[in-house]
């Protein structure tokens, strides 16, 4: 990228000529301190924690051993593709179901109804409360003997007996799904509601003109003025969930039985509790190459869609 | 407690060529991408002794109680008695209780820390891996410790720390609620098969009481070893695992039945027994002295107090020693600056009576000196005394500490018992499991 | 996917304003956004949405106000009282009286402003230059942005931790800044990239013309233009810095803490939680960044309004 090309702008060189950086070398200037960032604080740790993947090598004991490629085949033949399968389902579920609320009220309130703008304000909270008070808030919600969720669904009478929501398999993960989605819907409200300002409303009045219902109208003119920022906002998100771990590790722990363990999970208990660098290293190697495989996909396949 | 404040943004804002370091690292060298472990240099015992009699210097001194409510007043006391006594500045550090173990590791590896530090004694075997822990054994002597409160803190053999606050973990009972079924104070149930009776006379007190309180939480369910102890499973035998011995498995079917009958509760981790506890909605539950001032305060009956008591773990078959495992808080000293007048903090802090006493007045914790524990203000303590009594003097330390990945080794053998518990295996199989993964840790 | 729509170029709906441009506010627009009049229909499916959808949002907050009114000895109580039977505001005088809580507080607030200000200053460089230029490599750098999300922290934690302790930055602002800071690029780089795209490129012409320097087109009227953008952004930034939790803990050190860890070594003990306290603490800290949401909410909604948002 760091040989100049063609400006958009396209005009006169002589002008050019009488300044001292080309464009593609302003270009470059201007993306140094992003560029430098990233290579600091991402690029190069990043790289020396994949290396680790292919040593023996302790949290805690000094020195380390190169031993190929055994940490990635020790990874592999344990519980990979469970380990997997969870991820996936926490992360698809923790994008979709905020996706859904945060767009479903967006949608609300972008209506004129009463009171919009303080609940565009209100709805803010859940994600302005610090992440690890939300941790120990729906903790303390599903706990199996005093938690309120309990009492409240006892209370309406949807269950007779007290059930423990982060202990049993079958709960568990439904219910981190449903602390990770209280914490970022209002990211993704904000978001889609600013979508929607962007579409102009003579369009729906012109198409109401014409006799065109809510429902024809919105996949008609909303959705598609709407394509950019959900695209943006569900690649986020998806990309975040996928390395979230604290939600998780305070309320469940990756248990009951492993039922919730992810591989950001797996990667800290790893690291800080078995103090095995390589193997988590290995952990982060399979995990990089995987979501990288997704992305490209996930491009590959949005670009196609926008070019027909 | 000198809190140094952080000085204002300019003051820290970082020089330009230290920027310019920083960023440039990442445009070159990603090969050099080590994080090269930190070799350290073993030291003997001679250095913290000598320089324990020389001149003082400032030092750091890292606790998790330095920002906690109810414990911090007694930290604070010690440092400045310990300030004022040697004209010395300590600078204190603090890190939540939950993390406190993984940034002191970090801080340790990183030559981020040297001085006094606070650990609990699970934490010394591998701490004392990373090779920069000071050999104590000097400062042990002629304070009068305990010989069990010195076992505590060693590892290996060597004096890692010197014993500040050494108890166990043991059964914690209501004793108004036992009363209900029958149980006097001293009389609690000595074998596994009473102590189920009593359970299940408990339950039928009805009210929604979980009779016993344990843990079955992932994060705690580690106290179950202690129960496989109790059925005669030795844990590991030198380098060799022995999880899923009979005796283990014996166990965790025993644990499961618990479970089945409604004896034990599901998602119950330490605190959730506790406050359980505090609300007289448990009657018996796994604890160590440090609870005692959490359970107190939360609890609406303002006579819990008295109603505490401390017995001894039931065991297989009468005669059996009651097990119990060993708990507790040390002082460690990180080699570099400060470390030989950190290692004389140590031993203050520690050993001398006054402060030892002072100290209790506030937290409450068993003293490691005879001379404290023999001392009025301890031994008129009934819960305390009947405590060490009952439990802390069977104590033993769990095996597993002796080796580095004790942390995950334990959480492997959680995820077990936890997949017995919902069902999702049987004992047999889990515990099988659970001894080749634990094994496998162990190398 | 955005990913073409942002590269399409960018039909001017604004006409170039003259120049030269003052702090300028953009041209007025196409009304956007809601409807003058709605059907009964849409009222009542947005009424249902609000109460099904805003109660999941609102009932836990409502829970974490009970909790903060409720005295220590009956937070535990079975069951739980949806209104604290003695509601007590004991919590929060214990939050006033505590000093650290305000060094923590002073962090945080140091922490996220410069956080939030360099973001956007870094975001809208690199967001500019991936906008308004085209060289090799520009595509696939822009991916690589949203890439660098994509590593687990913990690993992550641990090697920058040796990265920050090479070069003597721990303890110290600086680290927490830089960090937050990168992460919080690829959301603000796109965001702000797609807002440049709406810039259009006669206006900057015009400039170069007149012989502006390029560094002064960006930053007297590119970024003018655009502020509303860069509120947004700034906002977003802020709020990555205001809730981390596991690189303040560890970058930080003691005495630079922020408040997510600084709330957690306060109540959250080796015995036991100050439930009324951490919740009432944590109410504290929220409701002024949702008081400032409000007020900013119309720059927020302008500035994501002609930015990623419409590409």
């Amino acid at each position: 990228m760091t040989s100049s090309q063609t400006h958009t702008l396209e005009h006169k060189r002589s002008q050019e000529a009488a300044r001292r950086l080309s464009d593609g070398q302003f270009a470059v200037l201007l993306l140094l301190p992003g560029v430098a960032l990233l290579a600091g604080v991402v690029l190069y740790p990043l790289v020396a924690a994949l290396v680790t993947a292919f040593f023996e090598q302790s949290l805690v004991l000094p020195g380390r051993t190169f031993v190929g490629l055994q940490n990635v085949v020790d990874v592999l033949q344990g519980d990979f593709l469970r380990l997997l399968g969870q991820t996936m389902v926490f992360t698809v579920g923790t994008t979709v179901l905020p996706f859904v609320i945060g767009f479903a009220l967006a949608l609300a309130l972008n209506t004129r109804i009463r009171g919009a703008k303080v609940l565009r304000g209100l709805m803010l909270i859940p994600w302005l409360v610090p992440g690890v008070v939300v941790s120990f808030l729906w903790m303390w919600i599903f706990n199996a003997n005093y938690g309120v969720m309990n009492a409240l669904l006892q209370s309406i009478g949807l269950i007779d007996e007290p059930q423990a929501w982060l202990a049993q398999p079958g709960t568990a993960m439904g219910a981190v799904v449903l602390a990770k989605t209280w914490q970022s819907f209002p990211w993704m409200m904000v978001m889609l509601l600013a979508g929607l300002q962007t579409v102009p409303v003579e369009l729906h009045e012109a198409a109401e003109m014409d006799g065109a219902g809510t429902v024809r109208r919105f996949f008609a003119i909303t959705m598609p003025h709407l394509k950019g920022i959900v695209g943006l906002v569900v690649l986020l998100e998806f990309i975040w969930n996928f390395q979230h771990f604290d939600i998780i590790y305070v309320l469940t722990g990756g248990g009951p039985a492993g039922a919730t363990q992810t591989f950001a999970t797996a990667v800290y208990e790893t690291a800080f509790h078995g103090f095995d660098l390589g193997k988590a290293g290995a952990l982060g190697l399979l995990w990089m190459v995987l979501l990288m495989a997704l992305v490209v996909v996930y491009v590959r396949f949005s670009e196609k869609g926008e070019k027909r | 407690m000198s809190l140094t404040l952080p000085p204002a943004l300019t003051g820290t804002a970082m020089s330009r060529r230290r920027m310019l370091q920083l960023l440039g690292i990442g445009a070159g060298t990603a090969a050099v991408a080590a994080c090269a472990p930190s070799a350290g240099s073993p030291t003997g015992a001679a250095t913290a002794a000598s320089a324990a009699a020389g001149a003082k210097t400032d030092f750091a001194f890292s606790s998790w109680s330095f920002t906690e409510e109810a414990a911090a007043p007694a930290l604070e006391a010690i440092v400045a008695a310990y300030q004022d006594k040697e004209g010395v500045a300590i600078s204190d550090v603090s890190f939540p209780y939950n993390e406190y173990i993984n940034q002191l590791t970090l801080q340790v590896k990183g030559g981020q820390f040297a001085g006094a530090a606070h650990v609990d004694v699970a934490w010394l075997g591998s701490l004392a891996a990373m090779g920069k822990l000071q050999d104590l054994s000097a400062l042990a002597e002629g304070r009068g410790y305990t010989e069990a409160a010195l076992t505590a803190a060693q590892y290996d053999g060597t004096q890692y720390a010197l014993p500040w606050t050494i108890g166990a973990i043991g059964l914690v009972t209501n004793s108004e609620l036992l009363q209900k079924v029958g149980v006097e104070n001293d009389a609690f149930p000595a074998t596994i098969d009473e102590f189920e009776t009593t359970l299940k006379d408990l339950k039928k007190l009805g009210g929604g009481l979980i009779p016993y309180a344990a843990s079955t939480k992932a994060a705690q369910l580690k106290d179950i070893l202690i129960w496989m102890q109790t059925f005669g499973s030795p844990l590991v035998e030198g380098d060799t695992v022995t999880i899923g011995d009979d005796a283990s498995v014996e166990a965790v079917t025993w644990y499961k039945s618990l479970y089945d009958q409604g004896l034990i509760a599901p998602d119950v981790d330490r605190f959730d027994a506790r406050s359980l506890f505090a609300q007289g909605r448990a009657a018996i539950y796994d604890d160590a002295p440090v609870g005692r001032g959490a359970v107190t305060e939360e609890s609406p009956d303002k006579d819990l107090a008295s109603k505490l008591n401390p017995v001894p773990r039931p065991v297989l078959k009468a005669g059996d020693t009651p097990r119990a495992l060993v708990w507790g808080g040390a002082i460690a000293v990180v080699d570099g600056e400060g470390a030989a007048t950190a290692a004389d903090f140590a031993q203050f802090a520690t050993s001398d009576l006054d402060t030892v006493l002072a100290d209790y007045e506030v937290r409450g914790l068993p003293p490691v000196t005879t001379e404290a524990l023999e001392s009025d203000v301890v031994a008129s303590d009934t819960f305390g005394s009947l405590f060490s009594e009952r439990i802390t003097a069977t104590s033993t330390t769990n095996p597993f500490w002796a080796f580095t990945a004790y942390s995950q080794i334990e959480t492997e053998i959680a995820e077990q018992v936890q997949a017995v518990l919902v069902g999702k295996t049987d004992p047999k199989t889990a515990m099988q499991a659970a001894g080749e993964a634990a094994q496998g840790l162990i190398g | 996917m955005s990913a073409t729509t942002l590269d399409a170029t960018p039909t001017p709906s604004t006409p170039p304003p003259s120049r030269p441009v003052p702090s300028a506010t953009p041209a007025p627009r196409r009304r956007r956004g809601a409807l003058r009049s709605e059907r009964p229909g849409v009222r009542i499916a947005a009424w249902a949405t609000v109460v099904v959808c805003g109660g999941f949002g609102l009932l836990p907050v409502y829970w974490l106000l009970a909790t903060s009114l409720t005295p220590r000895d009956q937070v535990f109580a079975y069951p739980p009282r949806f209104f604290p039977a003695a509601p007590t505001l004991d919590a929060f005088a214990a939050l006033a009286s505590n000093e650290q809580l305000f060094v923590y507080l002073r962090n945080s607030v140091i922490v996220s402003v410069v956080t939030a200000v360099l973001s956007v200053l870094v975001s809208a460089y690199m967001g500019y230059s991936f906008s308004k230029f085209r060289y090799r490599g520009r595509r696939s750098l822009m991916y690589l942005v949203l890439a660098s999300q994509m590593f687990p922290q913990a690993l992550l934690l641990i090697t920058l931790y040796s990265v920050f302790s090479a070069y003597g930055l721990l303890n110290t602002y600086t680290a927490m800044v830089l960090s937050f800071t990168t992460f919080t690029l690829p959301l603000c780089v796109w965001m702000l990239k797609g807002f440049f795209d709406t810039i259009p490129d006669e206006l900057v012409e015009a400039a170069r013309v007149d012989g502006a320097s390029r560094l002064r087109i960006i930053h007297s009227i590119v970024l003018p233009l655009a502020a509303p953008g860069l509120i947004a952004a700034g906002l977003f930034a802020f709020v990555r810095g205001w809730n981390d939790f596991v690189f303040a803990l560890t970058l930080a050190g003691p005495e630079k803490q922020t408040l997510p860890p600084g709330l957690v070594n306060t109540f959250i003990g080796e015995a036991s939680t100050a439930w009324p306290e951490l919740m009432a603490a944590s109410l504290v800290v929220s409701l002024p960044v949702a008081i400032a949401f409000i007020a900013l909410q119309k720059y927020l909604v302008g500035g994501l309004t002609a930015g990623a948002v419409k590409g």
